[in-house]
């Protein structure tokens, strides 16, 4: 083992952390706010020593740890995987906290945050991986924790039954994963993620089954079944984890295992502009027809996902930069505000059980903050100024124009009559958070829920960093430029 | 930073800080917030006026500074002579339309929300016309839509509100999503999002020229109402609350008209605008005679105004479309008189809706000896309306026939000529039927109050003031040609 060893420091402290955690819960009864507490500082230290990286990544040096030779397997660094990471681990400690008084009524919380942290270190592996094998391992990680967390409360049947199913369909990605792995090897003979020259019929057909694997778990559509039930029966605070950064993250390993294999980047341009016209179309069409709040939620997943992948499509098939940068900064803008939109769910659940849009009336009347909160989310998901979801629309559009091709125009009247097939269920969800409930029932005439700091500043934070990203944009756009000229360069 | 660029900044600033304060205040603010609002507004009326001097000295008050410099994108705001009949219209509209809230909309623990949104609608219309840069324009766009929304969703006129919102969003945001388009593609075209840029000439590729100035003219007819672009207009305009009404009929309808003038009018050149000439008249047209026929069927008071609206961008839009001299000088002086005139209309069939708690026109009638003052008013708004002399809008639909008739369509000219009679019989209809003839059984007449009934006043001497004395407002307005189509007049 050699290399950088900052590059696993991040990994160790989520990974001990996780076990410890269990400890404190387990043996010693913990209470849930200061496991929650405990969780959410590891997540912050865990982004402070991968802080020291990120500037390496910035100044131009991508450090490696493991080994590095020709049969090696080690992790990489790079600035699209720890924008990825970053955000994960920031989202990470602002859920912790959040559970603190989210999960005080579930039994069992002491088995939620080292779940959540062990998802966290299966990300960082997953994404930072520079060979299949890794990659492999550090995404099953991940993913077990994800299905567990799904059917976190195990007494509800739903949710069980969406943990199941999210497992079959993931382990059916997870075993075509694998056999694309045999494939790779058996045309190469080496699993690393940097390739050079045309990939070989083996390879290919390695690629193939690869990038059908991951777009399983990242809910490309028609492989997108699983999603709506996992995230909407999931906790709001897991909901949140998986549609902010797992998706999106598995997403970016798709990239960099498709590129760093070899498939031109021409090809996997054009196959993710096919593939987004049909996410954005079917997530915003189902989208409009859900009754459940966080169903709706989940399926607005699928289509910002679907304009993502347009934009960084556009941005390999074509060649520009400034698309594939959009792509990047949707995906941080889309962690923010889907987040917060989870997180604002969960509050309404919290207090009074809202699972439907129907429910979610009065939440005006009786917690201005939090709806208001909900309310900058849904706008500024649905793109509205000058919201951070705003400034990715205008980059996408920049990106897509500049194409000046017959694909690119496609994809521009696709997006934009999608972006107001969004506004059908957005809009209506902001109106019910202002509107009256339709009967007073007897639990309205309670006093007024008094929001827990626990989770008002979770999603005080990610309000202001919907309407910061929005205004000022600069030191983000930045980084994500950085992500998408990696992403270009490895596709050169 | 001299006193110029603070005047401007004021301008936006004023109603901004308004709004903040009155969000800030709550339910603690709602008795003030009435005071608070219109102080804005005074504030940024002022303020327009007050650069008046510096423009016919030739300055042009403007600040610009980078805002995010990775992407060439500026904050900037500038104020020229074609944005200033828009920018000087939609702030005395706002001011009036507050001073007319004071009656009209009653203090509850809502109040400060009602006056902050209408302060932020505003400052989304004022913004519109002074911003000089592209991103900072469609912030601005947006918040116009959405500030006047969420008006409507909250505190519109019965449970049809939410579905009339959904429909007003949707409608135009399609029409601003176009023009999004069209301002990323001169974006890319001359990578910076400064309005200068634009002014120095854009050189697009010639297949994208046509595609751009479309996708601006059906994006902002959409804003104006054009037929068949108006479909949200007539419900929007029912169901708003009589201030957003006034605001949306008599300020926002023009932003749509400012917009057509500063990009496809105003970046692109007279050859290259003149293909769409034609489809800009014949628009008009229909879009005049339509208007007029559907508020002759209508029955609502308010839909009846409102689809009077759909009649008058019509005229506008022909203006527009002769590129002439007198029709776009006429155009922008209809918006201006328009303005003037259709927020009156508004406030009497408000005024009349107030004092007997009827708004269909067929259970009104013989209303004269019971409110002869509103009488007086609305039958000045109804022949100001159908262009009779020496009320303000006969001046400007003669330059719009003048402009009409300079062009080789002749024909079409005098089709708008025959058109107008449309406008003259939906506007004889309207206060005929309300003030005249036998008043049905039981209808009751309420005191109005005079924050309403004053603003209603002013408007109307204001129409007649207009149409006497042109010369001032007429002065203002040709000196935007100079900024059109490459300057070339």
């Amino acid at each position: 083992m050699s290399g950088d060893v900052r590059l696993v420091l991040p990994q160790a402290c989520l990974a001990v952390g996780s076990v410890a955690v269990w400890v404190l819960g387990r043996l010693f009864r913990m209470r849930n706010k200061v496991l929650a507490l405990l969780t959410g500082l590891l997540f912050a230290a865990a982004l402070g020593l991968l802080s020291p990286v990120i500037r390496l990544t910035q100044a131009g040096i991508l450090p490696t740890w493991g080994h590095t030779g020709s049969g090696g397997a080690f992790l990489r660094a790079d600035p699209g995987a720890l924008l990825v990471a970053s955000i994960a681990l920031g989202l990470g400690a602002l859920v912790a906290v959040y559970s603190g008084c989210y999960l005080s009524l579930d039994r069992r919380y002491e088995t939620f945050y080292p779940l959540l942290l062990w998802l966290a270190a299966g990300l960082l592996g997953m994404v930072l991986a520079a060979d299949l094998f890794n990659l492999y391992l550090f995404c099953e990680l991940m993913c077990v924790a994800a299905y567990v967390l799904v059917a976190f409360r195990r007494g509800d049947d739903t949710a069980v039954e969406a943990g199941f199913k999210y497992l079959v369909m993931g382990s059916v990605g997870t075993v075509t994963m694998l056999l694309g792995i045999s494939f790779v090897y058996r045309g190469t003979g080496s699993i690393l993620l940097m390739r050079s020259g045309a990939p070989g019929v083996w390879t290919r057909l390695g690629i193939a089954c690869l990038l059908l694997g991951l777009g399983i778990k990242s809910a490309i559509v028609p492989l997108h079944t699983w999603l709506p039930d996992a995230h909407g029966r999931a906790p709001s605070s897991v909901s949140a984890v998986l549609s902010g950064i797992v998706v999106p993250s598995v997403f970016f390993v798709l990239l960099k295992v498709g590129l760093g294999l070899g498939l031109p980047a021409y090809e996997l341009g054009t196959l993710l502009i096919a593939a987004s016209l049909l996410s954005m179309t079917v997530g915003n069409g189902l989208a409009l027809v859900q009754s459940y709040t966080k169903r709706l939620l989940a399926y607005s997943t699928i289509a910002q996902m679907g304009y993502v992948m347009l934009s960084v499509g556009i941005g390999l098939r074509f060649g520009i930069l400034v698309a594939s940068q959009a792509g990047f900064f949707l995906l941080l803008a889309h962690a923010a505000m889907k987040a917060l939109a989870f997180l604002c769910k969960g509050i309404c659940h919290f207090y009074w059980g809202a699972t439907t849009i129907e429910q979610l009336r009065g939440t005006a009347a009786r917690l201005p903050p939090v709806a208001a909160a909900f309310a900058i989310a849904l706008a500024g998901l649905a793109g509205v100024p000058p919201l951070a979801g705003f400034v990715a629309k205008w980059f996408v559009l920049i990106g897509t124009l500049q194409s000046a091709h017959v694909l690119g125009y496609a994809g521009l009247t696709v997006f934009i009559l999608n972006t107001l097939l969004a506004l059908g269920y957005y809009l209506p969800v902001m109106g019910r958070l202002v509107t009256q409930p339709v009967t007073q029932s007897s639990a309205d005439a309670e006093a007024l829920p008094e929001l827990s700091p626990w989770m008002g500043v979770p999603v005080a934070v990610l309000g202001g960093l919907v309407v910061a990203i929005g205004l000022y944009p600069e030191p983000w756009l930045n980084w994500c430029a950085q992500a998408g000229s990696f992403i270009s360069g490895l596709g050169r | 930073m001299n006193a110029n660029t603070l005047w401007l900044i004021t301008i936006v600033g004023a109603p901004l800080l308004g709004a903040i304060l009155l969000l800030l205040l709550g339910r603690r603010g709602a008795r003030a917030a009435g005071w608070i609002a219109a102080g804005a507004a005074a504030l940024s009326l002022i303020a327009v006026v007050a650069l008046l001097p510096a423009l016919e000295r030739g300055q042009t008050p403007s600040f610009g500074f980078q805002w995010i410099p990775a992407t060439n994108i500026n904050l900037a705001m500038r104020l020229d002579w074609l944005s200033l009949p828009f920018v000087l219209t939609e702030a005395a509209v706002t001011l009036v339309a507050l001073v007319y809230s004071w009656g009209y909309h009653h203090v509850d623990e809502r109040s400060s929300y009602f006056y902050a949104l209408l302060l932020l609608f505003a400052v989304g219309m004022s913004g519109t016309t002074l911003a000089d840069a592209t991103f900072l324009f469609y912030i601005f766009w947006e918040l116009m839509l959405v500030a006047s929304a969420a008006l409507i969703a909250l505190w519109g006129e019965g449970e049809i509100r939410s579905a009339v919102t959904l429909k007003y969003f949707i409608f135009t945001h399609l029409g601003s999503l176009m023009v999004l388009v069209g301002l990323i593609t001169l974006f890319n075209a001359t990578g910076t999002d400064s309005f200068s840029a634009l002014r120095a000439g854009v050189t697009l590729a010639p297949s994208l020229v046509g595609a751009v100035i479309a996708l601006f003219l059906v994006g902002f007819s959409i804003k104006m109402a054009i037929f068949p672009l108006h479909l949200w207009l007539p419900d929007a305009h029912t169901v708003a609350p009589m201030p957003v009404t006034i605001m949306l009929a008599a300020a926002m309808l023009s932003m749509g008209t400012y917009g057509v003038l500063r990009f496809p009018m105003g970046v692109f050149s007279r050859a290259e605008v003149t293909r769409f000439a034609v489809p800009m008249m014949v628009a008009g047209i229909v879009s005049e005679v339509y208007g007029a026929l559907m508020a002759l069927a209508a029955q609502d008071i308010k839909r009846i105004i409102a689809y009077s609206s759909v009649s008058q961008m019509g005229y506008i839009l022909f203006g527009l479309g002769t590129l002439t001299y007198n029709g776009v000088i006429g155009a922008t002086l209809h918006v201006i008189y328009h303005a003037t005139v259709k927020a009156l209309l508004f406030m009497c069939a408000g005024l009349v809706i107030r004092a007997t708690k009827r708004r269909r026109i067929g259970d009104l009638g013989g209303l004269l000896d019971r409110m002869p003052v509103i009488a007086l008013c609305s039958g000045v708004g109804a022949l100001a309306i159908a262009g009779t002399p020496p009320f303000s809008i006969f001046d400007s639909e003669w330059m719009i026939f003048s402009g009409g008739f300079h062009t080789a369509h002749i024909g079409l000219s005098v089709l708008t000529l025959f058109g107008s009679l449309f406008t003259v019989a939906y506007a004889l209809w309207f206060v005929g039927r309300i003030f005249f003839g036998p008043r049905p059984e039981g209808l009751t007449v309420d005191p109005v109050p005079l924050t309403m009934l004053a603003p209603t006043v002013f408007l109307a001497f204001l129409s007649l003031v207009e149409g006497l004395i042109p010369a001032p407002v007429f002065a203002w307005v040709s000196r935007e040609l100079s900024l059109l189509l490459g300057g070339s007049w």
